[in-house]
């Protein structure tokens, strides 16, 4: 298996070398469990899913991540929650766990 | 294919471009390399793969240099297999460039500076970036952001709205927070004093870092804007070499700061963003600037020593280490300042070895961060990187550098150093003390039982006439040695200490100042860097060590001097300043040197 490839329940997930999910067509609830472990996400509960769930609806309709502006607004949750429900921060945490491609620029 | 020189049309372009690139600062720095491999052992990535002769400077350089010997210098004509005069044919010669040029090297400048000929790499490494790009050769990270700046005007392709929309949401937050109306971001205000710029990276993922500078500059009482338009201070056009993105970028900033006539521009913490608007984008924008710009780092600096602000650093009470930008610190010299803020605003700061223009990359720069088809050598190469943070036990890294602070938290990530990273605003912000505003004049208290290195920095009352119109002067019974070997700035220092009833003793080099100050015990020493006799960073040492309680005020012309007196092992000097001084910066720093320390 090459190191830029997962496997989630048998099927082997090819990954940029940044180890973001090359189509986010291939996501999973389960992608995104196990990619929890990896950006410091012991456990996902109800709160990391609505992230989740926002940042995949926003993504499929714009191609593109949204402003943490946006999902604070649509979950309720403040920029401090964010990064305490992801250590990674909402770019390379949150985006990851929901599938989306790695975010551009200096990030 | 070109039918003539079997080259391809790529190819041919990228060698027609070639020569109209050739400044004489680039053909300096192509002809002048003598293969001497002083380089080598200073870049991280032959450091962190040793097997590898592909990663030397001289070998990379030599990538783009074998076309200026081949086809524009005599050498390569004459004797072209001594100099090693080579050629690019085809689309894959042009590839195997691109993994060089963008892929080997983040233009980090360090070569540069142990390069005794002076070979700047960086410049035409830059410049072969810009060949590459302009037949289209370029990582596909490069392309998209370049794309975003050229078209929707910053390089994460925030719209107006959103932008707008996360400013208004962090005005509403900080004037919750401290529970006043006004402590909101002034969008597109006219005349203002400070037009504020900022990298996309905060306003698209995490605008914490913009609600700490509304509170900074709130709290300093500051005339300040964000403009609604040229806001994005980044430039991919230092990344991708492409001059003409660079202007373009760079002017729309400017632009807006003429039309909203604001004095000065400041930029927020980021180091490809100040060098590419406060240093490179005026030549690129061919364009003369008639304003002033500056780093926030200098703004929040100003605000301290000004009283503008007051800070208080047990705050801020946990070991930090500072990471020097390389754009900030090798390209524009940006290394006291942030230095000096963390001294105020962190109870204990650690230098991380080596530092400032010695200092190796986050591995990030040179837009690095946005091609993912490099990361895996990236993150091979961060080791040094990761060794030299390990080394100093900091539990956080401080840096001005948003991208860096990517950077570096993938190479934390990486190397499981359990670090965190932070930047100076936040800093700033976190030590802001809130009660008793600068706007209230009089002698500040400090509270009790706080030690002597702990105590915050107070706001001094600029007048010392005022402060103290019906009693003695401010420095009654002060005795001060002013050690300086300029007669006219001893003479200067003398009239206005004496004016605030101080007593003065005089010291004209470094063997007069250790023999006053032995003598006389004074409550403090004024300490020109620059003197005949013992060198002053030993004269420091040595008053450390015989006279602890001394108090000592560094006073110098040359900030880069102070690195002497900084790399030393010892407690910092508890005051500096700059030549040249006005009586009333003189005045209260000295004040707050011996009321404070």
């Amino acid at each position: 298996m090459s190191e830029f490839m997962k496997v989630v329940d048998g099927v082997e997930l090819p990954l940029d070398e940044d180890g973001f999910l090359q189509e986010p067509e291939m996501w999973s609830e389960a992608v995104a469990v196990a990619f929890a472990g990896d950006e410091g996400v012991e456990e996902m509960t109800d709160e990391h899913w609505k992230v989740v769930n926002y940042l995949r609806e926003y993504y499929l309709k714009n191609k593109i991540a949204p402003m943490v502006r946006r999902l604070c607004k649509e979950t309720g949750f403040n920029v401090k929650k964010i990064y305490e429900l992801f250590p990674s921060g909402p770019a390379k945490g949150a985006c990851k766990l929901a599938g989306l491609p790695k975010p551009t620029g200096c990030v | 294919m070109s039918e003539h020189t079997g080259r391809s049309h790529k190819a041919q372009m990228v060698l027609e471009r070639y020569q109209k690139k050739l400044s004489r600062q680039v053909v300096g720095s192509l002809v002048a390399c003598v293969h001497c491999g002083n380089c080598t052992d200073s870049c991280h990535y032959v450091l962190a793969n040793p097997g590898d002769p592909t990663y030397a400077p001289a070998y990379k350089a030599d990538r783009i240099r074998k076309l200026f010997k081949k086809h524009f210098d005599w050498t390569g004509k004459v004797f072209p297999w001594w100099v090693k005069a080579g050629d690019v044919m085809t689309d894959e010669d042009l590839e195997e460039l691109k993994d060089t040029v963008f892929g080997k090297c983040t233009n980090c400048r360090r070569c540069t500076f142990n390069c005794p000929m002076g070979v700047d790499l960086a410049t035409f490494n830059r410049m072969a970036r810009c060949l590459l790009v302009s037949v289209g050769i370029m990582p596909e990270g490069v392309a998209v952001v370049s794309k975003d700046q050229w078209e929707i005007g910053n390089q994460m392709g925030v719209l107006k709205e959103d932008y707008l929309d996360t400013l208004d949401w962090m005005s509403e937050e900080v004037s919750e927070e401290l529970d006043d109306p006004a402590a909101v971001i002034p969008v597109d205000k006219m005349d203002a004093e400070i037009v504020y710029t900022i990298n996309p990276r905060e306003v698209k993922y995490d605008p914490r870092t913009i609600a700490d500078a509304l509170k900074i500059f709130h709290a300093a009482g500051e005339n300040w804007t964000m403009p609604s338009e040229g806001w994005d201070m980044t430039n991919f056009g230092l990344f991708s070499g492409d001059d003409d993105l660079g202007g373009v970028v760079a002017r729309r900033v400017y632009d807006k700061v003429i039309d909203l006539r604001g004095k000065k521009l400041v930029i927020s913490e980021c180091g490809h963003g100040y060098r590419s608007t406060r240093c490179e984008g005026p030549n690129w924008a061919k364009f003369d600037i008639p304003f002033e710009m500056e780093s926030s780092v200098d703004t929040m600096l100003r605000y301290i020593r000004e009283g503008r602000i007051k800070v208080d650093k047990t705050k801020n009470p946990d070991k930090v280490t500072f990471h020097d930008s390389c754009n900030n610190a090798r390209s524009c010299g940006l290394t006291e300042p942030p230095r000096e803020l963390l001294e105020l605003v962190c109870m204990d700061f650690q230098e991380m070895y080596p530092n400032r223009e010695d200092n190796y990359c986050c591995t990030g720069g040179g837009g690095a961060m946005s091609m993912s088809e490099y990361t895996p050598r990236r993150l091979k190469s961060a080791k040094i990187k990761a060794d030299q943070l390990k080394a100093t036990g900091a539990k956080t890294v401080v840096t001005s550098c948003h991208n860096c602070v990517d950077g570096l938290a993938d190479c934390i990530r990486h190397y499981k150093l359990g670090m965190g990273v932070t930047q100076l605003v936040t800093l700033v912000a976190n030590a802001l003390v809130w009660d008793e505003m600068p706007a209230a004049p009089g002698k500040p208290e400090i509270p009790e039982g706080v030690p002597a290195e702990m105590e915050p920095e107070v706001a001094l009352d600029p007048d010392p006439e005022e402060a103290s119109a019906s009693e003695e002067p401010p420095l009654a019974g002060k005795r001060i040695v002013v050690a300086d070997d300029d007669p006219d700035q001893v003479i200067y220092l003398k009239s206005v200490l004496s004016d605030a009833g101080a007593e003065i003793i005089e010291a004209a080099d470094g063997d007069e100042t250790l023999e006053a100050c032995r003598k006389e015990l004074p409550d403090m020493l004024t300490l020109d860097l620059e003197m005949p006799g013992t060198p002053t960073k030993d004269v420091f040492a040595r008053l450390r060590d015989e006279l602890p309680e001394l108090r000592i005020c560094i006073v110098t012309g040359r900030p880069e001097l102070r690195a002497l007196i900084y790399d030393q092992d010892l407690r910092r000097p508890e005051g500096y300043l700059d030549k040249p001084i006005t009586e009333e910066s003189l005045l209260r720093n000295v004040r707050k040197v011996l009321e404070t320390s």
